[in-house]
């Protein structure tokens, strides 16, 4: 069987020396970054916020930051993309947080569909790794996978999910511990591929 | 917490899903110890995968087009401030290139007498160049200086807000605008202590030797708290202290009063959460 090719083979710039050249004040390569990600980053925050108006400005929030932040980027902590969806997740949850619970009951009613994409972008090697994203967390119980996707989507804590759920606390940290180091042993290998 | 323990919680630390006190004792840890935090950026990589499950969405094209143009703004700021810079360090130049060329010309003494009124003159007409540009560039840098203090404190309390409001028990109110400014607003987010963080937009700029007061209404009596006063922007913050008497309310306004504040409400009210 053929390992999937998880990078593409054109000789387009690699996420760093997008990054690097950003640092260096080329509006170019923000540009570039910005259509390269988009779609996942913007996907991210739709899932978040589920109103398009402030994933949008959020959106646009997190590449301003990554112009004045790039010079900052250590490649020896991670890989940018994980820098990216980083700094998105904790704006989104930042935002989702500052409408308030209220508010975001009022935008959760006229939440936005999130509209299909269309099929070019199926064939991206971000889809690969999606696709194998998706099958790792299928293998984990049904409520190990909710406790981690309250944790990271909702932007809930621990504690907060166990009162949402009425379950113990301890009950949330077994069922958090456990699933996420079933998702590292499945996703391990995935990993070391992605470079 | 031993190492182990800060082991067990880095997985969720990166999740965001522990409390804030446990969080802050793990990223304590982390800045010392070597290994958690080779572990802490593995954990990051594991859950930044998590995103990937998110549909991709595409974002409409004036997004990017928004950005792109803050991001040229921002550049041609730079720029002209970079260039400036240069701009002063050539004139000074100059006048010593003058000043130096001068005295090749005519007899010894004439020319050493002429150099030296011409190389007087220039020095004045650059000190009072110099130190008009250097007015100008300190007045500028104070207002600056006051914005970026405003903004400073605008984002603490922002920050302040988003913690209290991860706290059990925290609440949120909201205030609306009345008839004098219809399109005022404001977010008071509290937790059970009492601590409050004020979040105002669309207000007004308070008229001199006035400020904006924050009340509390329990029992149907108003208790005083803090006064503030919003920016040019028309947003304001505060960061204030509930009564215990007040606490359980739920009632919030902010009233126009003397900048020294008041004891009972005396001005209009620009703002009201309802009952």
């Amino acid at each position: 069987m053929i390992k999937p090719t998880l990078q593409p083979e054109t000789a387009k710039p690699s996420d760093l020396e997008l990054l690097q050249a950003i640092a260096n004040r080329d509006e170019y390569a923000l540009g570039s970054l910005y259509d390269r990600y988009r779609l996942i980053l913007f996907g991210l925050l739709m899932r978040i916020l589920s109103n398009r108006e402030e994933a949008e400005d959020v959106l646009q929030e997190v590449f301003l930051q990554v112009w004045r932040r790039a010079k900052d980027f250590d490649e020896l902590r991670g890989r940018p993309f994980t820098w990216l969806v980083t700094l998105t997740r904790s704006r989104g949850i930042d935002r989702l947080r500052l409408l308030g619970a209220r508010q975001r009951l009022a935008v959760a009613a006229s939440a936005d569909e999130a509209e299909e994409v269309s099929d070019a972008v199926k064939d991206t090697f971000l889809s690969e790794q999606r696709r194998i994203v998706t099958r790792a967390l299928a293998e984990l119980s049904e409520d190990q996978r909710r406790t981690l996707m309250l944790a990271y989507f909702d932007g809930l804590t621990q504690s907060e999910i166990a009162g949402q759920l009425d379950i113990p606390l301890g009950t949330v940290k077994t069922r958090m511990r456990l699933g996420i180091i079933k998702l590292r042993e499945l996703l391990h290998e995935q990993l070391e591929n992605f470079g | 917490m031993d190492h182990d323990e800060f082991q067990t919680t880095l997985a969720a630390h990166a999740l965001t899903a522990l409390d804030a006190g446990e969080a802050r004792e793990v990223e304590s840890h982390a800045e010392s110890c070597i290994d958690c935090r080779k572990e802490a950026d593995t954990w990051q990589e594991i859950t930044a995968q998590l995103a990937l499950t998110s549909p991709p969405v595409e974002p409409s094209l004036q997004t990017r087009a928004r950005l792109m143009e803050s991001i040229r703004s921002t550049s041609a700021e730079e720029r002209s401030v970079d260039e400036k810079s240069r701009n002063e360090l050539r004139s000074k130049a100059n006048v010593v290139e003058l000043s130096a060329s001068q005295k090749k010309h005519g007899s010894f003494v004439q020319t050493w007498a002429i150099a030296a009124c011409l190389l007087f003159i220039g020095l004045i007409i650059s000190l009072l160049v110099l130190w008009q540009q250097n007015r100008a560039k300190r007045q500028e840098l104070a207002r600056l200086t006051t914005q970026f203090q405003a903004t400073e404190q605008q984002l603490i309390h922002e920050r302040d807000a988003i913690g209290i409001l991860t706290r059990p028990g925290a609440r949120l109110a909201q205030l609306s605008g009345t008839k004098v400014a219809p399109s005022a607003s404001a977010i008071l987010a509290y937790d059970q202590t009492g601590r409050a963080i004020l979040l105002a937009k669309g207000l007004p700029p308070a008229p001199a030797g006035k400020a904006y007061q924050l009340w509390f209404i329990a029992g149907g009596q108003p208790l005083p708290g803090r006064v503030f006063s919003p920016g040019n922007s028309g947003e304001g913050t505060l960061d204030d202290q509930i009564p215990a008497a007040a606490v359980k309310a739920s009632v919030f306004a902010i009233t126009l009063e003397p900048s020294s504040g008041t004891q009972a409400p005396t001005g209009a009210i620009y703002l009201t959460s309802g009952s």
